[in-house]
């Protein structure tokens, strides 16, 4: 975890999920790279954040957009949120006896059989133990600190550009006490028509 | 030849049947006994453990080592009894099972620990009594003991045992071995499971840990302060 | 062609070696041959040398525990996961469902417990389909057992199993190991000493419904309040011939106290640098050419 460094979370909001990421790359203490996202869309509606291993976050990225491919080729139809934590969660327990140094985070929203958009978040850990949180999901090296803030400042119910401010608070506040994490964010709010992306400014040292 | 000085290792966090196990051929059939106690590490995972496993109709085993292996290896021995029973069209001689035992311990005695005691009766031989130990040996004995808790009590059954004794001494030959080596190791304890098995069926008998044989256990030291008969002791006040 | 971007898409020619001899190119899968992997291994182990340890995988601290009763079965289990020293749900569920009358509670390793309950769930309703026959409980204790034992350990769960099924109320405790026992009253997980000391003190035989259910949350509840590993809410089921109850936090002795006032960001608040917005909604225009003049011929 610490080798390359790295932090991802989400938040539930008022239908919309949102989800965010540090953009540094270090190797051990040198930093690398200010550039490096560690969240992919998977689907418009499925987000994945991933923290660890630089090599197999890039390894489990290809691998993911494999299987969802070919889950939407058998089937016919674009995976679910819930479904995909499954599918990243059975790959990562494959190899659970040489894992891979990942702790996946998923936001997305997922459809209700009426045809309404609920808010979805999971994470799991390195060998694919799912946890389907109802307010808010960590990883990565910064983990500790983003829970303590996260436990503070989300609220319930917040609207996308409130929770765009909380979740974007947690992390910077959480990475610039982490060596590290940090040098600079990427924030994903996700309501039902849009996918607001923005990169947020922070200390680089 | 030394087959029970071996010290047990046990992946950590495994379970260990510490135990005292036995068995005595008699006239009429054998008697086989054991201790209730498993244990991991420090804690007694189940104090009325029954270590005498049935593996086929006259043919019962004791277990000792890791609980985990002689399950397993007292499963797999009573499904190949089955199925021998079925292929053979009769029952399978002791010999028979100790030696299903004897091949699966020897075979795998670098992933086992197990060390196994074999007793029934059978038309060939009668009675009979076979000591598995750790390593996969194999060793016909009139009597036999195991577990942690044998290595107390050797001298006692050395010192003790006579040929030619009927059903009910040796029951007591076995309760009083079992329960002086429960009382001396730390592994073993609880009550005292064991099985008469004879040509007619098998018999079970059970001791409650508080009707154990009692031995000498010590007395008072000379220079002690004795309370008189009848004078009450107050605890030692405790403020809340 | 389809092997090569199979190959590219799962990393490469590394994957060569677990490609099964029954692998059919002509049926491309999501599902990969089933089993483990060991691929990492060696890479891992090259990295532990290099002094980047394994990261920490969830744990269940846990205390679960079983308990019969005249009528059946009461597990009992708390909800905290934790990873490290840190607590990594605060609810999550530990009863796992097994089949309609028989449940199993897990502590160890959490990925673990889930998969192998999982898996034995999904083998126990096809050997009910291939019997025709209720499931029993020794069925699903064996599969456990064989399971675990195959691994000697590795797969860290500790299991308690309980059910009713033709012939009466089974409880046992399944180790990481593979062993078993049959008890009247089991615990396990780190708070499993705390719950066996209620139940020593406390269990009766032939007790009824509400005394076993007491019995089961105070033994939770020593878990909860005295093991550092165990914590929140209880969870419990109660199996009898008839019903099988999954009851949800029965017990929430440790819900968080009111905010009394909230951190709300003002909007604008946090400085970007730069935003994209994607818009997930696509619009047409529709152009109507020559209407009016013409309708179209649809005789």
């Amino acid at each position: 975890m610490e080798y390359n460094g790295g932090s991802v979370v989400a938040m539930v909001g008022k239908d919309c999920v949102a989800i965010a990421c540090d953009l540094r790359l270090g190797n051990q203490a040198l930093g690398v790279s200010s550039n490096f996202p560690k969240i992919f869309p998977i689907t418009d509606r499925i987000y994945l954040g991933m923290s660890g291993l630089a090599t197999d976050l890039e390894t489990l990225r290809e691998r993911f957009r494999f299987r969802v491919n070919m889950y939407t080729i058998k089937e016919e139809r674009e995976i679910e949120p819930q479904t995909f934590a499954h599918l990243v969660s059975s790959t990562l327990y494959e190899h659970r006896f040489g894992p891979y140094f990942i702790e996946p985070v998923i936001a997305g929203l997922s459809k209700t059989p009426s045809g309404d958009l609920k808010p979805f978040i999971a994470a799991a850990d390195l060998i694919g133990c799912l946890n389907f949180a109802k307010d808010f999901v960590v990883s990565g090296t910064a983990s500790a600190k983003i829970y303590g803030l996260a436990e503070a400042l989300w609220e319930p119910d917040l609207e996308p550009e409130d929770l765009f401010e909380t979740i974007s608070q947690t992390l910077m506040n959480a990475v610039d006490r982490d060596a590290f994490s940090g040098w600079g964010c990427l924030v994903h709010v996700l309501t039902k028509d849009k996918v607001i992306t923005r990169t947020l400014k922070s200390r680089m040292d | 030849m030394n087959v029970h000085n071996e010290i047990q290792h046990l992946k950590s966090g495994e379970v260990n049947l510490g135990t005292s196990i036995m068995a005595v051929q008699f006239a009429g059939g054998v008697i086989i006994g054991a201790d209730s106690r498993t244990t991991t590490g420090s804690y007694i995972a189940n104090r009325v453990t029954d270590k005498l496993t049935h593996v086929h109709d006259l043919i019962y085993c004791c277990r000792s080592g890791s609980a985990a292996d002689t399950q397993a290896i007292a499963d797999m021995v009573h499904y190949y009894l089955q199925m021998y029973t079925q292929s053979a069209g009769e029952r399978p001689s002791v010999q028979v099972a100790a030696s299903l035992f004897q091949k699966l311990c020897y075979e795998n005695k670098d992933a086992l620990s197990a060390g196994i005691i074999v007793a029934g009766w059978d038309k060939e031989v009668g009675p009979s009594v076979y000591n598995i130990p750790v390593g996969g040996g194999m060793f016909r004995q009139p009597w036999a003991i195991g577990g942690s808790g044998s290595t107390y009590v050797y001298g006692y059954c050395d010192s003790t045992y006579r040929e030619g004794w009927g059903r009910d001494e040796t029951i007591e030959f076995v309760k009083n071995t079992l329960a002086l080596a429960m009382s001396r190791d730390g592994s073993s304890g609880g009550v005292i499971r064991m099985c008469v098995i004879t040509e007619d069926g098998v018999e079970r008998l059970f001791v409650p840990g508080n009707e154990l044989p009692k031995f000498w256990e010590g007395k008072d030291l000379p220079g002690l302060v004795r309370l008189a008969k009848g004078t009450d002791i107050v605890p030692m006040a405790v403020e809340v | 062609m389809e092997i090569l971007s199979y190959l590219n898409a799962c990393g490469g020619h590394r994957l060569l070696t677990r490609i099964p001899p029954s692998f059919d190119m002509s049926v491309p899968s999501v599902h990969l041959a089933s089993g483990f992997d060991f691929s990492n291994q060696i890479r891992n182990n090259f990295l532990a040398e290099r002094g980047i340890p394994l990261p920490k995988a969830t744990s269940t601290g846990t205390t679960i525990v079983g308990c019969l009763f005249k009528d059946g079965i009461v597990l009992g289990a708390d909800t905290r996961a934790t990873e490290g020293d840190i607590v990594a749900d605060k609810n999550c569920e530990k009863i796992h469902y097994i089949t309609e009358n028989i449940r199993c509670c897990g502590a160890g390793t959490a990925a673990d417990t889930e998969f192998t309950t999982a898996m034995i769930s999904s083998n126990m309703e096809l050997h009910a389909l291939w019997t025709g026959r209720k499931p029993r409980v020794v069925t699903a204790m064996t599969m456990l057992k064989q399971t675990l034992f195959k691994y000697q350990g590795q797969i860290g769960a500790a299991l308690v199993l309980g059910g009713v099924d033709s012939a009466g109320p089974h409880l046992f405790t399944i180790h990481p190991h593979g062993s078993t026992d049959k008890l009247p009253f089991v615990t396990m997980g780190s708070g499993s000493l705390a719950a066996m000391a209620v139940f020593e003190s406390g269990w009766k035989p032939n007790m009824d419904r509400a005394e076993a259910l007491q019995l089961v949350k105070d033994a939770i509840f020593a878990g909860i309040f005295n093991d550092l590993g165990s914590g929140s809410n209880v969870d419990a089921c109660i199996i009898t011939a008839t019903s099988t109850e999954m009851l949800r936090n029965v017990e929430m002795p440790n819900q968080r106290a009111e905010k009394e006032n909230k951190y709300e960001f003002k909007r604008g608040t946090t400085a970007w640098k730069k935003e994209e917005v994607r818009s997930l909604i696509t619009s047409e225009q529709v152009t109507l050419i020559g209407v009016g003049d013409e309708s179209m011929d649809t005789s």
